[in-house]
């Protein structure tokens, strides 16, 4: 473990931010939001959850996935440029957490999301502990905790008015080669549990709940929103279509568009003919908690939730996944 | 003062339930980290989970609709389904909006209307007094229409000075006025919680989501999100009764009602209306007459 002042820290982080993107926690209006920065000075330190997850950095809201040109008989087609380096920092050990979710479903078996995949392999990830536990944090629940390093590549815990470093993987260390930060022999502060630990079932008792009327009662609040699964930093459903840019005479410009959709709305899984295998609230909702809680277990070998609360937080009802597996 | 309100639900609710005049109560109740949510009960034993405070912003007409549709699926042919909703005067006026556009019928909701104190700001507790700033501003205490009144009309100062923010924005030069917009809009998530939580959006198919034609393309940026909030308020002219359940539903805490606001002002301007304060007169953007001219 290391150790260093926060000014030491803004003066590294700088230097980094002529390699790479800096994205950071920010204070936008009443909302901390991970957003580009240009400068360290610019970093919220002070936040606690960000209202919605970094997950955009990595399968990004919206993003181009094919460009395609036609003048006249030729037709050229690009992808985006993923090139640049990015560095998250100050990400939560949740988040962190849900990246290792979403390489399971992503990655791991083939066909690797591309996209998703190489903006992944150029992010380095520095983790700020969290100082303890907001309301609707769960993350003990889900075998993690506020000062969990096991996914990122340097760990950051609040020491003083500085911070200890912890080299986690060798991106980490690559980051921190050369910094004059002294060796220091004290363990990281150990942050408040608060939250009550609650057992997540496995999929198989999911799976015997399936027709309980409790998805009925549950889903009576429910305003069908997208809300819980675009702050979630696990969801990952998404669209794709044809965007026609411009077009004039013999020329021709679509972009092929990839951008968040949720299993929430009624339209998800509309399909031929009009049919809609979920066409009730109830089933759309218990088709949330089941995609998290019985599908990805059982089919990709990962819980789909990290426990980070943004859902709670985020829901205009008061729907509360927290209460779901306490069974309500 | 919420005490009486909460007691009086409870008390109503109960009767309502244990005489079958209506299968469904959709009220308020405290979720289990104590913030207050909407709640349906369908069984008297449990009025007594019923609360209100002043931080019960949910505007439940929204659920109404589709609560009576629910109903009616599993409902014997020719009964009718009734639900009673606990309302505020903007609540009510919301479902005025409703029964004039044929959704609800008034004879299928039981109203037990809150004589209203205002309510609490829902994401900005530091705000003046604590008072949210559409309360802060509203002379309405007793809602238009109800079968049933809980609570005593409270006695509430009203601030001289005109409600701010609408003029603010007016008072921009264009291209600050667009810089504000968009750092706004900027940050919408494009979840459609404004739109779920609004008893006015009830569209089959938002034109948002419309895939045949696609008006919007999918892709979440500023002139989407820009797009969809502006079309939005537009569709509410006339119909949105300033309840702000859009802002308080909104995740990131958009200024929504800047644009609702500044809309009902012009109709209110031209028609001398304000939507679902008259129980027997309909929506003016709805409505054709032989004799109407255009107020040039």
């Amino acid at each position: 473990m290391r150790a260093t002042s926060h000014e030491s820290l803004l003066a590294w982080l700088d230097t980094l931010i002529e390699r790479s993107t800096l994205v950071a926690p920010q204070r936008v209006e009443r909302e901390w939001l991970y957003r580009p920065v240009s400068s360290a000075a610019a970093i919220a330190f002070d936040f606690q959850r960000t209202t919605v997850s970094p997950k955009g950095y990595f399968f990004p809201e919206t993003e181009v996935l094919l460009d395609i040109e036609r003048r006249g008989r030729e037709v050229v087609m690009g992808e985006p440029d993923l090139a640049g380096d990015q560095l998250l920092f100050a990400i939560r050990p949740c988040d962190a957490r849900a990246l290792l979710v979403l390489d399971a479903l992503l990655v791991d078996r083939p066909p690797a999301d591309s996209y998703y995949a190489r903006r992944r392999e150029r992010t380095t990830l520095v983790g700020l502990a969290c100082p303890q536990m907001w309301d609707g944090c769960f993350c003990t629940s889900l075998g993690s905790g506020p000062a969990d390093a096991s996914a990122v590549d340097l760990m950051l815990y609040h020491d003083g008015d500085g911070y200890l470093v912890e080299t986690v993987t060798d991106k980490g260390a690559a980051l921190v080669a050369g910094v004059d930060w002294p060796e220091v022999d004290r363990p990281a502060p150990e942050p408040e549990i608060t939250a009550e630990v609650v057992s997540v079932r496995p999929p198989d008792e999911w799976l015997a709940a399936f027709d309980e009327v409790v998805w009925q009662r549950l889903a009576d609040r429910c305003l069908s929103c997208h809300a819980c699964t675009y702050v979630c930093p696990t969801c990952r459903c998404f669209d794709v279509r044809d965007d026609l840019t411009a077009a004039g005479p013999g020329y021709v410009h679509v972009q092929r568009l990839r951008a968040w959709d949720s299993c929430m709305s009624p339209a998800y899984r509309r399909i031929a003919g009009g049919h809609n295998p979920r066409p009730d609230t109830a089933q759309r909702l218990r088709n949330r908690f089941f995609c998290k809680f019985c599908y990805s277990p059982r089919d990709f070998c990962a819980v789909a939730c990290v426990g980070c609360g943004r859902c709670i937080a985020a829901c205009p009802a008061g729907v509360d996944i927290v209460e779901v597996l306490r069974g309500v | 003062m919420t005490q009486e309100i909460e007691t009086g639900i409870r008390i109503r609710v109960k009767k309502l339930l244990d005489l079958g005049e209506v299968s469904c109560v959709i009220g308020h109740e405290h979720g289990p980290r104590g913030h207050t949510r909407p709640a349906f009960v369908y069984d008297s034993a449990d009025a007594e989970r019923l609360v209100w405070d002043r931080t019960c912003h949910h505007n439940l007409v929204a659920y109404v609709r589709d609560k009576i549709a629910t109903l009616a699926r599993g409902a014997e042919p020719g009964s009718t389904p009734r639900v009673a909703v606990v309302a505020r005067p903007c609540d009510v006026r919301s479902l005025n909006v409703l029964i004039h556009e044929g959704q609800v019928t008034r004879e299928s909701v039981f109203v037990v209307g809150v004589a209203c104190p205002g309510m609490l700001d829902a994401g900005d507790p530091e705000a003046q007094d604590g008072q949210a700033l559409h309360c802060r501003y509203c002379t309405e205490r007793v809602p238009v229409f109800y079968d049933a009144l809980v609570g005593d009309p409270p006695k509430v100062k009203v601030p001289d000075e005109p409600w701010p923010g609408v003029a603010e924005v007016e008072a921009m030069p264009p291209a600050e006025r667009l810089a504000f917009w968009t750092q706004e809009f900027d940050r919408c998530i494009r979840c459609y919680a404004c739109r779920q939580a609004c008893p006015a959006c009830y569209c089959f198919e938002c034109l948002a989501e419309q895939v045949d034609p696609p008006w919007v393309s999918i892709a979440h940026r500023v002139p989407q999100k820009a797009f969809f909030h502006i079309m939005r308020a537009y569709h509410l002219a006339g119909r949105c009764s300033g309840c702000q359940a859009c802002e308080a539903a909104c995740p990131v805490h958009l200024p929504l009602s800047l644009l609702n606001r500044k809309i009902a002002a012009e109709v209110e301007a031209l028609f001398g209306y304000v939507a679902g304060a008259n129980p027997d007169t309909p929506p003016p953007l709805a409505t054709f007459r032989k004799d109407e001219e255009l107020p040039l």
